[in-house]
């Protein structure tokens, strides 16, 4: 009959549909991996023969553990720091009284700005010669390094102003579409408000915290301008490292930077498998 | 000098890179009208002015100075298109991005690269000769190179690398330490003095850190100094020289470090940083490979009035960057038309002029004729920034490129890192 299909038919078609993306996908992980890997053995010298190695990966490498080190501590902090905001911020919006809306609202408003355009206004508003001391009338030489200091603060700061509106409008979408009806329940049958968010609220939105969790470390891992630009020289996280060496004028220090990329790409993908374990886990994950 | 990122290493701090091109054309761009590729050989310059008409020509360049931009855009690109010649500024921030361009095109075999002309002078010049990235051999077609010195060190070798007429003279540049003649009272007269000077004032001194690279010249000021000059440091690098010298280099800067800016603990990551600074009165001095914006930069209050430019006995490191020809360009002919444009006397003198970009020109007095001479003398005299016969008294040869990589590679483990 016309309209009636097989199941066997609609999942072709399904994946018909899925294909364009897939091969986008596949095309990059695969060809731009690939070739980060091939360049960092070696295999695609600028100048001279092409000849397995590992010298790229050992060249650099008390940067390297140093980068990789300061780009956990900065990822974890941003990614904690993230959720918590977020998740806070998204009980508020759900709770959908005024104050809701308008965390809603700033939420909103955050995403479509710029990791770029955020680390400058960010820079403009807190470095010692920003806004923010001129106001308060703080001379520069006294003000605390937020910018460019040892604890790389207006970095984290940046990420977790960004991302913890990323959290607070994905889990609220969660939350709103599942938790209502259970909270009123259990409300009905007396459960105080503490004991409805602790074993409603966050059961719920477990999930989407774990997922936004993982995008937002995989992403603030990997990211290279607010860093570079809220940053300081020494020391180096892995993708301002990786990218000063693929910027080095040395012909050699391509390989080097490949090096660098794959161990950035390789730890977020052991992040990436750790994080979809722990959803695994999660009793509401299906 | 400087190397790596940046912009040739000019004068204006921010100048990095040169280049490329112009000749394309824009709108059509490279798969239609003329691109195609051109790799013939040109005999005589009648031959190249025929095949250049109707060619669009990219010029990559730093794009981060407003006055080079608006002189390339203004005063460039319209007398490039009574020549018949489209010229398009791609504007980028470090000039490696041009290099890495057109190695990845050597690489993949292109004859009609993105890359035409490029602004470049020191490192990536040299690197780009090694891998076979600039066209060679092309600029005594260029008519007007009889304008310049053809005995002139600076447009022979550039930081060591014979020049071999891969690439044409477009500026000179002379490092320029500046201060605040306000809080400077006891003006230096010698690095060794600017360096007791910054221990004498904690906290009011700090340079950019390498492989900026203007941080880069000053720490190969520095090895001048602390070598009792720079007759004692060969030109050429050698591993014996290099490990013979740098010890009392890097010994002076970590000596150094508690007196700077934040005590050392961190630097400013690019000249920009620094300059911010400076304007923002955190430290007294500042240094540029472009003291000729000065004057603007003083006029429009950005920096403090009181900014003077600092002399020293044994001079400063001066240099000349160029317009390289990239080897993928598939529009030769148009960018030795724009590289034989940039140089004549009218476009050298009006980018001379401190208003429109204020870069110091690479003619010499003695090939040009009186008119000629005139555009030069007719230009103003700045009140911040003295003559170049001044700046460049003295003037202080670039080392090798081949220095550069190890110093500034060996500064941020031992200095930085420490």
């Amino acid at each position: 009959m016309p309209g009636a299909r097989t199941p066997g038919s609609r999942r072709w078609a399904s994946l018909a549909l899925v294909a364009p993306a897939v091969a986008i996908a596949a095309f990059v992980v695969v060809g731009g991996i690939g070739m980060s890997v091939v360049q960092s053995v070696g295999l695609l010298p600028l100048v001279g023969e092409a000849a397995f190695s590992l010298d790229a990966y050992v060249a650099n490498g008390d940067e390297l553990l140093t980068g990789t080190a300061l780009s956990l501590g900065i990822a974890t902090a941003s990614t904690v720091l993230s959720c918590l905001i977020g998740l806070t911020a998204a009980i508020v919006i759900t709770q959908g009284r005024r104050t809701g809306r308008i965390v809603a609202a700033i939420s909103a408003l955050t995403i479509p700005i710029p990791h770029l355009i955020g680390a400058a206004a960010v820079g403009l508003l807190l470095s010692d010669a920003g806004i923010l001391p001129r106001i308060l009338g703080i001379p520069g030489t006294e003000w605390p390094d937020f910018v460019g200091g040892s604890w790389w603060i207006a970095v984290i700061f940046e990420y977790t102003w960004k991302e913890s509106a990323f959290v607070a409008l994905v889990v609220a979408a969660v939350l709103s579409s599942r938790v209502a009806r259970y909270d009123e329940t259990a409300a009905l049958l007396g459960a105080s408000r503490a004991r409805r968010l602790r074993h409603i609220v966050i059961p719920l939105a477990r999930p989407a915290v774990i997922v936004s969790a993982i995008i937002i470390f995989v992403y603030t891992f990997g990211s290279y301008e607010v860093a570079w630009l809220l940053g300081r020289p020494y020391p180096e996280p892995l993708p301002v490292l990786a990218f000063r060496l693929f910027d080095s004028i040395s012909l050699t220090s391509r390989p080097e930077a490949a090096a660098v990329a794959v161990i950035t790409t390789m730890i977020s993908l052991v992040v990436v498998a750790l994080g979809m374990a722990l959803l695994r886990r999660t009793p509401l994950w299906r | 000098m400087t190397s790596r990122r940046n912009r040739p290493h000019i004068a204006r701090p921010s100048v990095a890179l040169g280049g490329a091109v112009l000749l394309l054309g824009l709108a059509a761009c490279s798969p239609t009208g003329s691109a195609a590729s051109d790799q013939q050989n040109y005999e005589t310059w009648n031959e190249v002015v025929a095949a250049a008409d109707g060619q669009t020509v990219k010029l990559w360049m730093y794009g981060g100075d407003e006055q080079g931009n608006a002189y390339v855009n203004d005063v460039l690109v319209p007398a490039a298109a009574e020549l018949g010649v489209t010229l398009e500024q791609v504007p980028i921030a470090d000039t490696p991005d041009a290099l890495n361009r057109i190695l990845s095109e050597v690489q993949a075999g292109e004859t009609d690269g993105e890359v035409d002309l490029v602004w470049v002078n020191g490192n990536n010049f040299g690197t780009g000769k090694e891998a076979g990235a600039w066209e060679c051999g092309w600029t005594d077609l260029l008519p007007n190179m009889a304008l310049t010195d053809r005995a002139d060190p600076l447009l022979l070798n550039d930081f060591g690398t014979p020049v071999d007429g891969c690439e044409a003279p477009w500026h000179k540049a002379q490092f320029t330490f500046v201060y605040n003649s306000d809080t400077v009272t006891d003006v230096p007269a010698s690095l060794d003095e600017l360096l007791d000077w910054a221990r004498a004032n904690p906290g009011r001194f700090t340079y950019p850190a390498p492989p900026d690279f203007t941080g880069s010249v000053f720490v190969r000021e520095v090895l001048y100094s602390v070598s009792g000059g720079y007759e004692n440091v060969p030109l050429a690098f050698s591993q014996d020289d290099f490990d013979a010298l740098t010890p009392a280099l890097y010994d002076e800067l970590t000596d150094l470090e508690p007196s700077l800016w934040r005590g050392g603990e961190t630097y400013p990551q690019d000249s920009n940083e620094l300059n911010q600074l400076f304007a923002d009165g955190e430290v007294d001095f500042t240094m540029t490979y472009g003291p000729a914006t000065l004057t603007e930069l003083v006029a429009n209050g950005t920096y403090p009035a009181g900014t003077k430019v600092l002399a020293l006995n044994e001079g400063t490191v001066g240099n000349a960057s160029f317009l390289g020809l990239a080897s993928t360009s598939g529009s030769k002919a148009g960018a030795m038309v724009v590289a034989n444009l940039a140089l004549s006397a009218e476009q050298q003198a009006a980018k001379a002029e401190p208003g429109v970009w204020g870069q110091f020109t690479v003619l010499s007095f003695d090939q040009l004729s009186d008119e000629q001479r005139a555009l030069f003398e007719a230009l103003p005299e700045s009140p911040v920034v003295p003559s170049y016969d001044v700046l460049s008294k003295n003037a202080n040869p670039e080392l090798a490129a081949a220095w550069v990589s190890p110093i500034d590679e060996s500064w941020r483990q031992l200095v930085l890192a420490q």
